[in-house]
């Protein structure tokens, strides 16, 4: 210990220390019982603030995801000198969002390029018979 | 092929246990850190409102402030960072305390004066074996809390945390809220002023 103590300080401060630590060590059953249930409704309150905050917070990055996806597409619409957002930017906007939230679909959307590949042979077959 | 009872595996009967979370480790060892604390966080509060329902509610709130801010920070500054949310606790319900008390001001010595006292009066005898040390364990115990309860809130706490909860200078700057400088000062107030009143009780 690094207190500023004299050298005769060391026997009452650690006599001290002894009874503190005594005083600490023999409380009362009730005290003891409060105690824990502090400690519990502590850590329990906790756990709900993680379990609360879990939805706002994905709802939020959802909100935000729409957001940017919503600005961006009216930034493109007034570099390009249109002042509305078209349609097609709309519907495009909603497809990012569709594809960046279901992660389920995004091999779809990988294969796109192939199954216009697929239309466009059955389409020619269709000619050539 | 013939099965033989042995080598299915039957499902153990469910049974409802109600909605019980079971602890993560993070939880199990904040868990553990608290407990840990609890108890001396509690004899520090008592000591400073001298009623344990007090007492209670202030390491409740210590808890409640401490999980909610801090429990996410590494394990090794939950001790100071604990004690800096009770400390905190302390000071807003000691100075609650005084302003509703304010106009008994003038029938109660004020105890909150860092400043008083002759400092040669009250350097230690070096000859002399201790104050506690001649008194029996029940009296010394006694006279060492009315000792703590008589000192200044800032004094007592840098001597409950440096001596009996052994953080070094900084992690009790950091408790206190205040510089390395302070902490020495009002510890060494502290050491003069319990010797003098153990003195004065022996």
């Amino acid at each position: 210990m690094n207190t500023p103590q004299t050298p005769r300080d060391g026997g009452w401060l650690e006599q001290s220390k002894r009874l503190l630590d005594d005083s600490a060590e023999h409380l009362d059953a009730a005290t003891l019982s409060r105690l824990n249930r502090a400690r519990q409704a502590a850590l329990g309150r906790g756990r709900r603030r993680v379990r609360e905050w879990l939805p706002v917070g994905a709802l939020a990055t959802c909100s935000m995801l729409v957001a940017l996806v919503m600005v961006q597409g009216r930034w493109h619409g007034h570099a390009g000198g249109t002042p509305e957002l078209p349609l097609d930017a709309h519907a495009a906007a909603a497809g990012d969002v569709d594809l960046v939230s279901s992660e389920d679909s995004l091999e779809f959307y990988q294969d796109l390029e192939f199954y216009a590949w697929l239309e466009a042979q059955q389409q020619d077959q269709d000619l050539g018979s | 092929m013939a099965i033989s009872p042995n080598t299915i595996a039957l499902p153990t009967p469910l049974s409802w246990t109600g909605p019980h979370v079971k602890p993560t480790t993070d939880e199990r060892a904040l868990d553990n850190f608290l407990k840990s604390v609890e108890r001396r966080a509690l004899r520090m509060a008592e000591l400073a409102t001298g009623m344990r329902e007090e007492a209670l509610d202030l390491v409740q709130d210590a808890m409640f402030g401490f999980v909610r801010h801090y429990a996410d920070k590494p394990a090794s500054d939950w001790t100071p960072l604990f004690y800096r949310v009770l400390d905190s606790r302390l000071n807003d319900w000691h100075r609650r305390r005084t302003v509703r008390s304010r106009w008994l001001a003038v029938f109660t010595r004020s105890a909150d004066d860092d400043d008083e006292g002759d400092e040669i009066a009250q350097a230690p005898d070096l000859n002399d074996p201790g104050p506690l040390l001649r008194l029996s364990g029940t009296e010394a115990a006694r006279d060492l809390d009315a000792a703590l309860r008589a000192l200044p809130l800032r004094q007592r706490q840098a001597f409950l945390l440096r001596v009996w909860e052994g953080l070094d200078v900084a992690d009790t700057a950091r408790a206190m809220g205040c510089s390395e400088g302070s902490v020495k000062t009002h510890l060494s107030r502290a050491l003069a002023s319990l010797r003098r009143a153990l003195e004065d009780h022996a």
